[in-house]
């Protein structure tokens, strides 16, 4: 993104201080790796604070800016600087996959030629992991499975713990990736997770979001009818200008379908291609089996997916390849707090469990 | 469940809906498919409909039409005189075309105008309630209203009604789509296209209605009639999939498909725009009402409540 575009962004969306009514603002920088581009955003970082004070506009002093990096250029003076002089209005996520074999899986430097060796990126994030930790105590990771990444799920979840990360936000891809058979090796990860969070006492100073009391239950067709993702509930704006429901809806996200485009900075958002995103509900979306779903809580979706995957252009069709990988983890959690619970009680710690623990953040989209 | 099947004859039919056809060159059915047309029809226990062009339609075209029950529409400047005259509906594209035309109460009439053409000739308008009994006005700008057009359209609709409440007085029963469909109605009546009208095309497709024909732009085929019907993600034609047209009750609405794909990019997500019109008509109707009511006694369990919303989206958003 060039400067004018961005510059042009900031003040189209300040300038809509009736249509963004909300008390406060994310400014997420998401996209490839936001810190290859820290003088830019350093430079709208800036020019956002400064917009905001010179307007009295109502997001002064009420705004976060949030970065997902990989970690590699965190400790580079020109990103600590950034950091010093924004620290209390940041969110910094550094994505670390697990083990060194799971994160070098698919995290691995371009190479200059083919001959070249494939090098992963685990070292080079892990140094960094005790400086961001230092500056972000609650620092918390986001793991993304797909089919390859199965077996490392257990070993991963508890490196990162050993790491110091106690939040591990993970889900499963919601593309039409699984083979026969993940289903019964997620379970048996999960189980073996379960055992090891459990047994070691674990889960009193780390939580795991595959984890969570509110998941596996069947779902009112009239109580619990809100969509899950957020797509529409948010701005995403690409180097050109334009503005989309979410990230997911850029023509760079999409497999088989067109973009969809709600807007660009020159005539600003079009409330008619967002009045399908904010009309969603689940039972509208889902097929029949889906509504009548047992197991259906914490059965997540994206919207963006469900675009790609459908089989007319509509964000109205839920894609259901997740199905059997959200079965194995329900059972699996199932069983988490089946022993959890029976080791509390035989403790005594039950109630001291439920008065102290953890409410599970929201589910990563 | 489908009712209806729509043919459109040739390439250059006339529209009697809020598109605007941008097939203009001829390009008639090819007799083959109009037969089976029509004997797909008579399998599936659809009623027909015949979309004709200007131009008249070969002899052995109109014998084949004629082996089943089916209505006719025509554009009011049809070549074929004798079809023109026995047609059950009517369509006039310009304001200009009916003061040449003898109207008469045996056939329903299709007005397609833009909106300020409506405006500005709703006395012109009055003045056809006492010739005709059903009168279909159609507004082909839809998408460009504003705002500052809601005051001068309620203007509008109380200047007909005023001219249907004088009809009731001299004991004509006039139907106009915009005011007195919603008196009549107990639920929603759209035009229900992909759900319980398709339409088939020369190109022997079948397409949701004949939009979707003629709007290259988002055109896509359900089907052919060589293949078969093919509608994927039926249920997205139906109200019950429609979040913001299951809670409405301007049961008059066109609920237009192809507006809606064209506008908001889903079939069943009606715009803005398509809303509010449909709410200003409501009103106008529940107002009708009223002023009917005080000539004498009229549908007396009717009641159309009154509402502080012009759009059932901002009622959804507050749930």
């Amino acid at each position: 993104m060039e400067w004018p575009i961005a510059k042009a962004a900031i003040d189209y969306i300040l300038s809509q201080e009736d249509s963004f009514p909300e008390e406060s603002v994310v400014w997420d920088f998401i996209g490839g790796e936001p810190f290859l581009e820290i003088d830019l955003i350093d430079k709208i970082c800036d020019y956002i604070k400064l917009e905001l004070y010179r307007l009295n506009h109502h997001w002064f002093n009420s705004y976060r800016f949030s970065f997902s990096t990989n970690g590699i250029n965190y400790d580079h003076a020109k990103v600590q600087n950034f950091i010093a002089k924004n620290l209390s209005h940041l969110s910094i996520g550094i994505t670390i996959d697990g083990t060194k074999e799971k994160h070098d899986l698919n995290r691995i430097w371009k190479r200059a030629n083919s001959s070249e060796p494939e090098r992963g990126s685990y070292e080079n994030v892990i140094r960094n992991i005790p400086l961001w930790l230092s500056q972000f105590p609650n620092g918390a990771t986001k793991v993304t499975i797909s089919s390859d990444d199965i077996p490392y799920i257990a070993e991963s979840v508890l490196h990162l713990f050993s790491i110091g990360i106690h939040e591990v936000n993970i889900n499963c891809v919601f593309e039409d990736v699984w083979k026969d058979g993940d289903d019964i090796i997620f379970e048996e990860q999960l189980i073996g997770l379960a055992d090891a969070i459990i047994d070691q006492n674990l889960y009193k100073t780390n939580n795991c979001s595959f984890f969570s009391e509110n998941i596996g239950k069947p779902l009112s067709p009239t109580l619990d009818n809100h969509n899950w993702c957020g797509a529409g509930k948010m701005l995403a704006i690409d180097a050109a200008g334009n503005f989309y429901p979410c990230t997911r809806f850029a023509s760079y996200s999409l497999r088989e379908k067109k973009p969809v485009i709600i807007g660009n900075l020159n005539d600003g958002i079009n409330l008619n291609k967002l009045r399908p995103f904010l009309s969603l509900d689940r039972t509208t979306q889902s097929s029949l089996e889906c509504i009548d779903c047992e197991v259906g809580s914490g059965c997540a979706w994206c919207q963006g997916e469900n675009y790609d995957a459908a089989v007319t252009p509509t964000i109205y069709q839920r894609s259901t390849a997740i199905c059997k990988m959200h079965k194995a983890r329900v059972r699996a959690n199932n069983y988490y707090w089946n022993k959890l619970f029976s080791k509390l009680e035989a403790e005594g710690e039950r109630e001291e469990y439920e008065k102290h623990k953890k409410t599970n953040s929201q589910e990563p989209c | 469940m489908l009712k209806y099947l729509i043919v459109q004859l040739d390439d250059s039919s006339v529209s009697f809906c809020h598109y605007n056809n941008e097939r203009k060159k001829r390009n008639l059915m090819p007799f083959d498919i109009l037969k089976e047309a029509v004997f797909w029809s008579m399998k599936e226990n659809l009623t027909l409909q015949f979309l004709y062009p200007e131009y008249e339609i070969p002899q052995e075209y109109k014998a084949e039409i004629a082996k089943t029950s089916h209505a006719n529409i025509v554009p009011s400047t049809c070549e074929d005189e004798e079809l023109r005259y026995d047609a059950d509906v009517v369509v006039f594209n310009s304001l200009e075309s009916i003061n040449c035309y003898q109207l008469s109460k045996k056939q329903s009439y299709v007005i397609r105008l833009t909106l300020a053409d409506l405006i500005g000739n709703a006395l012109f308008l009055r003045k056809i309630l006492p010739k005709v009994d059903r009168l279909n006005i159609v507004i082909t700008d839809i998408t460009s209203f504003k705002v500052e057009d809601e005051a001068i359209y309620s203007e509008c609709l109380k200047s007909l009604s005023e001219g249907i409440v004088d009809e009731y007085k001299a004991s004509h029963s006039i139907q106009v789509n915009l005011l007195t469909d919603r008196m009549l109605l107990e639920e929603m009546n759209n035009c229900n296209a992909g759900d319980e009208t398709i339409t088939i095309c020369p190109d022997g497709n079948f397409y949701v209605c004949p939009a979707f024909y003629s709007d290259r732009e988002i055109s896509f085929a359900i089907g052919s009639i060589s293949n078969g019907l093919d509608i994927k993600n039926p249920q997205l034609y139906k109200i019950s999939h429609a979040p913001i047209c299951r809670i409405c009750d301007a049961y008059q609405c066109r609920r237009c498909i192809w507006l809606n794909r064209k506008t908001t990019l889903e079939v069943n997500t009606p715009s803005r725009e398509q809303c509010v019109i449909s709410h200003l008509e409501r009103n106008a109707s529940r107002q009708l009402l009223e002023k009917i009511r005080e000539i004498g006694q009229f549908l007396p369990d009717k009641n159309i409540e009154e509402i502080e919303y012009l759009d059932p989206f901002d009622k959804l958003l507050k749930r």
